[in-house]
């Protein structure tokens, strides 16, 4: 039986972050956590996929002691079983850092076929860990996927590459990075939400894969991490008639000599 | 050697890279090389500027399958930095070429420093609320998204090592059926004036009022990344954003974009912001120099009105 794995990163909601107006620090204190955008779609296109091939669906996470909490989110969207690598290491972890953990944990894991990951995480949006972790453990690595067929033994996947599509086809084991096009994740159903707590999940720590500090520290220093501040006109035309606020706003474009 | 190293399988992005890469080279006193893959356009590195190009000589027309050749050809020579044009191919294969070279990769680089002797880099976090500065260490690895730099001027009579290299490709993929997606509108980067729609538009023959107010503006359409990848109303390269399009135009407006960060990302460079939404707290009026809060089915066709008027 084939053996598919999502990977998935559990991020803060980017929509939750305040921007300090003073120093221009993250406020993140108050904000929650969310399976990254696209990484739903890579564990929507292994169930689907999996439905019709009768494969097995594990979905894979590195994060720290809060990516608990994903773990009945993305049972909930079908795969059969988690595996959770909680280390604290995910706190500082970079592209190098997280495709280190996940190849490792992947070599552990020894089934897979398919390997699942997003076009970029909705945080760091590095559009790297999925290549990363293919040419880790020495398999292809197709990128940006917009559709994917398997066939025997092996996946014929469509990329969409800026200005130009074109079929790239490999045998298995092999990663592929989707593009959210391919699919329309779920929203789980309460049946399958409360079916999730009932399935099986595998904790490690990075120490249990065989990682050393070298393996866990990121390469690059950050610096800093500011907020990015626009500053606009910010004049709403939100009373009267519509006629009004069209004459409104074409006066004021005029005068800023738009028109 | 060490040296600033330049990568590109589109040879117009290896030179707009050579115009950040030349003065950093010098600034650490160091040589500019350039790889490619194509033989014919080594000359023209040349006389951009190149000390070195190498050119990766193998038997793959997929530029992709270059990066075992290129973290190889990174391994044996020690480069300070690659910097790696950031379109989707060159991502694909800086990520391949940093994993294989151990080393750290910043995506969508905006920005390149030379400070206390150390190399800094900006990019956006977050989906572009924040920046994130980082300094370089190892063989830095950065890619940099197309135009972000000028093309750099040309000398033919300077002078540079031309030095073929046997590359190993990767053939564990077979690629085919490769066909150009068909560019149907005009490069929206390049637009003076654009009017952008979202998913505020309810049906496809919608597209028919954005459509008559551009052309009452003289303006291109764009749109988020919903309208493109979800409806696929629009091509891909239409849409503006963290992942789309980067845009500068004088005027920007946006008809039924809610504004999320995403998207704000690519529209900061414009001139002036212009939003159409009816939902008040939309995050895109937090974005514009003005907004009006309205049925965009009620205010476009008055606003075309209007706008021919004006003209
Ligand atoms: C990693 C990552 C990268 C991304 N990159 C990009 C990117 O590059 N570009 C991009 O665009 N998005 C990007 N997104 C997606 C982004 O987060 C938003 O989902 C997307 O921009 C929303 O598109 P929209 O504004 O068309 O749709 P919606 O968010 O659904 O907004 C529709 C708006 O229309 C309004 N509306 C509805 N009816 C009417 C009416 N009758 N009249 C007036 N207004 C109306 C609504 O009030 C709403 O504000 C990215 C997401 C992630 C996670
Ligand atoms: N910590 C993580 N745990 C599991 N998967 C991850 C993690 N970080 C990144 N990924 C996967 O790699 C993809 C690309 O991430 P990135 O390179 O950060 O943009 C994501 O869409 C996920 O599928």
């Amino acid at each position: 039986m084939l053996n598919i794995i999502a990977c998935y990163k559990w991020v803060l909601d980017e929509q939750d972050i305040k921007i300090n107006p003073g120093n221009l620090a993250l406020d993140t204190s108050r904000a929650k956590r969310k399976i990254s955008e696209y990484d739903r779609n890579a564990i929507e296109e292994a169930v689907i996929q999996a439905g019709e091939c009768g494969a097995t669906v594990a979905s894979l996470t590195f994060g720290d002691s809060t990516a608990k909490q994903s773990l009945k989110d993305a049972l909930s969207r079908g795969p059969e079983k988690a595996y959770w690598v909680n280390d604290n290491a995910a706190q500082t972890a970079d592209g190098f850092v997280t495709a280190n953990v996940l190849a490792a944990a992947l070599r552990k894991i020894d089934k897979y076929d398919i390997i699942l990951c997003g076009e970029g995480s909705a945080d760091s949006y590095g559009q790297q860990v999925g290549p990363r972790i293919g040419a880790l453990l020495g398999i292809p690595a197709i990128t940006f996927v917009s559709e994917l067929k398997i066939e025997g033994t092996k996946v014929i996947a469509t990329r969409k590459i800026g200005d130009c599509t074109e079929v790239a086809t490999a045998e298995f084991p092999v990663v592929v990075t989707l593009l959210p096009e391919i699919n329309k994740p779920r929203i789980p159903s309460l049946k399958q939400v409360l079916g999730a707590a009932k399935k099986p999940v595998t904790e490690w720590k990075a120490s249990d894969l065989g990682l050393g500090a070298e393996d866990l520290s990121p390469v690059n220093k950050i610096k800093e991490i500011k907020g990015f501040v626009m500053s606009r006109k910010n004049v709403l035309y939100k009373e009267g008639t519509p006629a009004e606020k069209v004459a409104g706003l074409v006066a004021s474009l005029t005068k800023e000599g738009v028109l | 050697m060490a040296g600033i190293w330049i990568y590109s399988e589109d040879t117009v992005v290896a030179q707009q890279l050579m115009t950040m890469g030349r003065p950093l080279a010098d600034q650490l006193g160091q040589p500019l090389c350039v790889m490619t893959i194509y033989e014919q356009d080594a000359p023209e590195f040349v006389a951009a500027g190149a000390n070195k190009v190498f050119v990766l000589k193998g038997n793959s027309a997929w530029p992709e399958s270059y990066a075992p050749a290129v973290a190889a050809l990174a391994a044996k020579e020690s480069p300070t930095a690659l910097f790696i044009g950031a379109t989707l191919r060159g991502k694909d294969l800086a990520a391949k070429v940093a994993a294989r070279l151990k080393t750290g990769l910043v995506t969508d680089a905006f920005a390149i420093r030379f400070e206390n002797g150390e190399i800094e880099t900006d990019r956006v976090m977050y989906g572009g609320l924040a920046i994130c500065t980082e300094i370089l260490q190892g063989i830095g690895v950065v890619t940099i998204p197309p135009r972000t730099f000028e093309m750099p001027n040309k000398d033919t009579s300077l002078t540079g090592d031309i030095v073929l290299v046997d590359a190993g490709v990767d053939s564990t993929m077979v690629v085919g059926n490769v066909c150009p997606i068909v560019r149907l509108g005009a490069d929206i980067t390049k637009a003076e004036r654009l009017v952008c729609v979202g998913r505020g538009l309810g049906k496809q023959e919608d597209m028919k009022l954005a459509q008559e107010l551009a052309a009452g503006l003289g303006a291109e359409i764009g749109c988020t990344r919903s309208i493109a990848e979800d409806y696929h109303w629009l091509p891909n390269e239409t849409y503006i954003g963290l992942s789309g399009q980067k845009v500068k135009p004088v005027l920007y407006l946006s008809i039924g974009v809610s504004g999320q960060v995403q998207h704000v990302a690519g529209i900061r460079d414009s001139k002036i912001i212009v939003a159409i939404d009816s939902n008040e707290n939309a995050p895109i009026f937090a974005a514009a120099d003005y907004g009006i809060v309205g049925d965009l089915y009620q205010i476009v066709p008055l606003l075309t009105e209007a706008v021919k008027n004006q003209r």
